[in-house]
């Protein structure tokens, strides 16, 4: 009997440990061998502002693994998803300057978020140090094969209300489709879902004509032949699907891309932010990460943080002039 | 359907490598299973690196799907034993599942429920072997207003669920639809009652719900009413079902499987949908309805095997068109990515070998499972020997551990705590948690797939009625719910007009004023 009461106890125990173990974050390797002087100095948390699996997770913990190759030291990365990153982004702000909190955050946050939702939900880039550009991750517009559209053009000859499926409030996918249908006078509905997953289900079933995908989430029927692109949204076409023209080559002046990039909180020493800067580019090198871009369809964007934050400030303004000129209202869908 | 390559798959999983990470993934996956919060996705998220490190892709993958399907046999045990049911798919299994434990047949439900699951999920895959395909393209019919039909069905379904009063079932829903709506509104994003904290701006998590509502209100309920009392151990007189019980369960297991695998293909709410369809479909089919709520073995027996199955044909949209269900669909998506295979339409012909070796080393886990779970029953059942001076405290360090991992989040341990009283108010006064889980669990999903149906449509609700498959769900729903009044109806006019005599009579009242 008292036996038995420790057996369970013990086996209680242990999947309590190993769940601490597990969630991250708790294991510390203060003083942990690292070759950049004194950074780190125990573990670094990653907080990522989406779940695991998708490409803002896959991206950090890629980049994690690299840090942790170059610096020494673990940088677990901890999902913290909710409100399109701003949880993430919260957390990251508020922390100690020190470089023992650092984020890959996407630009969408800082650039299209503002458009979509009340003012003090606005997170701003003022809070945090840009230390280094990763890479930007592109929008198709897909239309299914039941719409019959094989080009932008073929939405002139549409009937009825043209039906977008985009991958939520506030996304880059949104504003792309958004801006698509109003730039070319097209009338159509936004249809929201919960990320790019349902949205593509959706299409691939034809209850939705068009929508905007991330590259990375439709590519595989595009190339089955399942469902149709378009039109890609970023400056020149996208290295994984060549034949497909830009917003620009088709005459409509819409360009939007989702990029991410590395951040500290404000105030964080110089000396700490350049040896991030330095491990990443040294992973940026490595063949196992290059690979890693290509099997999701990223395009490298490894400029200075200077200029994403030059970048990021453009594309705002971009971004806000064109919703007024056009009175789109990204929160709206109701 | 190739058989060759079918049967070259099994040659892959039977090398010795791959049953070893089978072995451990399975493993894993029960032990993580145990443990409510820390899913599956989180599990296969840690482990991901190990894709990168594995020298053969498939064996990662194969251990990956395990800890998937693994943590469906886990997640039986805490719902059964402590009242904290671990995923949305397993809260119906909770109500007579504790039942059970408490009269001291821990032991059959969880034999029955392993039985179940391992059926279920053998039932599934052969189904997934044969069908895939041609499932799943009809799971692309299902579009937002079929979900919104299939949603109300399951909100409806929900009151049938336990055994309290209809009308307190029906308030406890209402408030957890009310629930669901917390959070930005994925629509407009305008936030709804969210009080201005950043917090509840994500909405609030099912995990955070449940394991308050069950886990915490439990524990609460108990410390009140043992106080004072000595602790009598419950009896535990049988470790392993009995026959006769394993034949009340089998046909259970048989209807739960088969709703499990077609609902299972629907991305989004089908697993909850399953487990609680196969609940309501016990209660309607039983000779005697009032034992479900208190220890009825077909309340385990259906939604186990519904879950289970349900489980494994959500490998069916990954594996044929690319779509992951659920998270840790998108887990394993990423972990093809890692190891260089696009999950879509081309993947059977493009990596036969990756396709049907994953797919039968499921055949293969699940037996394994199976064989785990006998001896760990026998384990596990003497937990509730375990006074409950020390029981309360573990079960709270789970919850609490639990819910902590989710979001990593110390706001969501007070928000679990809160809700915790609030199941204790429930229980003193008589109303049961299970709706009000499961409501929240579909109210997001009703609403949402509502809306977009109306954005659809145009503002036009007819196309409800007059699209193929929400118009027949709708006239089910509408079939159940007209159902018991018409029987009542025919019954009366059957008794009044051959002999109304006065036993009949107080018959009558008695049923008016349960109504």
């Amino acid at each position: 009997m008292r036996n038995s009461t420790t057996t369970c106890l013990a086996a209680l125990a242990g999947v309590a440990s190993l769940a601490l173990t597990a969630c991250g974050g708790v294991s510390n390797t203060a003083g942990g061998g690292s070759d950049s002087g004194e950074y780190p100095q125990g573990a670094v948390e990653m907080p990522v502002g989406a779940s695991a699996g998708g490409s803002s997770d896959l991206i950090s913990r890629q980049i994690s693994e690299g840090l942790s190759d170059e610096l020494g030291g673990s940088f677990p990365v901890i999902n913290r998803e909710g409100a399109n990153g701003a949880l993430a982004a919260a957390e990251v702000a508020k922390a100690e300057a020190d470089g023992s909190t650092i984020s890959v955050q996407n630009a969408s946050l800082f650039a299209i978020t503002p458009l979509a939702v009340a003012e003090d939900e606005v997170t701003s880039i003022d809070d945090f140090e840009v230390v280094q550009g990763v890479s930007r991750d592109d929008y198709v517009l897909v239309a299914s094969k039941g719409s019959g559209f094989t080009s932008i053009d073929d939405f002139a000859k549409a009937k009825d209300k043209i039906t977008y499926g985009t991958t939520g409030v506030g996304t880059g996918a949104q504003l792309a489709c958004a801006l698509t249908y109003n730039v070319n006078d097209t009338d159509a509905e936004a249809i929201p879902f919960d990320g790019g997953a349902p949205a593509l289900t959706a299409l691939l079933g034809d209850q939705v004509d068009t929508a905007c995908l991330q590259v990375g989430e439709a590519i595989e029927n595009i190339e089955a032949g399942k469902i149709v692109p378009l039109s890609v949204f970023g400056p020149e076409r996208v290295e994984f699907l060549p034949d497909v023209p830009t917003a620009q080559e088709q005459g409509l002046d819409v360009e939007v891309s989702q990029y991410r990039f590395m951040t500290v909180p404000k105030g964080t020493p110089q000396d700490v932010q350049d040896a991030i800067a330095e491990a990443m580019q040294a992973t940026f090198e490595k063949e196992e990460y290059q690979a890693f871009n290509k099997q999701n369809n990223l395009t490298p964007l490894e400029i200075s943080g200077d200029e994403v934050l030059a970048m990021l400030e453009e594309d705002k303004q971009r971004y806000a002039d064109l919703v007024e000129e056009y009175g789109i209202d990204l929160g709206d869908a109701s | 359907m190739d058989w060759n390559a079918f049967l070259d798959g099994f040659a892959v999983v039977t090398e010795p490598t791959n049953l070893l990470y089978c072995l451990i993934g399975v493993l894993i996956g029960m032990l993580i299973g145990v443990l409510p919060g820390l899913g599956p996705a989180a599990t296969m998220a840690i482990l991901l690196p190990i894709a990168y490190n594995a020298g053969d892709p498939v064996s990662a993958i194969i251990m990956l799907a395990g800890i998937y399907y693994g943590a469906q046999y886990g997640g039986t045990i805490t719902s059964v034993l402590l009242r904290i049911p671990g995923e949305a798919s397993s809260v119906v299994t909770v109500f007579d599942g504790f039942a059970l434990a408490k009269q001291g047949k821990a032991g059959t439900a969880l034999g029955v429920a392993a039985i179940g699951s391992f059926f279920g999920a053998t039932v599934s895959i052969i189904g997934l072997t044969l069908l895939g395909p041609i499932v799943a393209s009809y799971a692309l019919d299902f579009g937002p207003p079929e979900y919104a039909a299939l949603a109300l069905l399951g909100v409806l379904l929900v009151a049938t669920v336990g055994n309290g009063h209809t009308v307190k079932a029906l308030v406890a829903a209402a408030v957890g639809l009310l629930l669901a709506t917390v959070g930005s509104d994925t629509f407009t994003s305008a936030n709804r009652f969210t009080f201005d904290s950043l917090e509840l701006q994500g909405g609030i998590d099912f995990v955070v719900v449940a394991m308050g509502l069950f886990g915490v209100g439990e524990i609460l309920y108990n410390l009140e009413e043992r106080h004072g009392k000595i602790h009598v151990p419950a009896a535990i007189a049988n470790i392993w079902p009995s026959r006769k019980d394993l034949k009340q369960a089998s046909p259970a297991i048989g209807r739960g499987s088969v709703i499990g695998f077609f609902l299972g293909v629907l991305p989004g709410g089908g697993a909850v949908m399953a487990s609680l369809a196969a609940y309501a479909a016990e209660k309607r089919v039983a000779k005697d309805p009032s034992r479900f709520g208190r220890g009825a073995i077909e309340g385990v027996a259906g939604p186990e095997s519904a879950n289970n199955a349900a489980a494994t044909s959500s490998f069916i949209p990954l594996l044929t068109i690319g779509i992951p269900a659920n998270a840790s669909m998108a887990m394993l998506f990423a972990a093809l990515l890692v190891v260089g295979v696009t999950p879509g339409p081309q993947l059977i012909d493009e990596n036969p070998e990756l396709f049907w070796g994953v797919i039968n080393s499921m055949y293969i886990g699940n037996l394994i499972l199976l064989v785990l779970s006998i001896p760990l029953v026998g384990i596990f059942v003497k937990i509730l020997r375990v006074r409950p001076a020390i029981l309360a405290p573990i079960t709270a360090l789970i919850t609490i551990l639990g819910v902590y991992t989710i979001r990593n989040s110390v706001f969501d341990i007070f928000l679990m705590i809160g809700f915790g009283i609030l199941g204790y108010l429930m229980k003193k006064t008589g109303f049961e948690p299970g709706p009000l889980v499961l409501a929240f669990v579909l109210g997001s999903l009703m609403e949402s797939s509502f809306r977009r149906s109306m954005l659809l449509f145009d503002g036009d609700a007819t196309g409800f009625v007059t699209r193929p498959i929400s118009g027949t769900i709708l006239a089910f729903l509408l079939l159940v719910l007209l159902l018991p009044l018409l029987k009542r109806l025919l019954r009366r006019r059957v008794t009044e007009t051959t002999t109304p005599d006065h036993h009949d009579h107080d018959d009558h009242d008695e049923r008016a004023e349960l109504r």
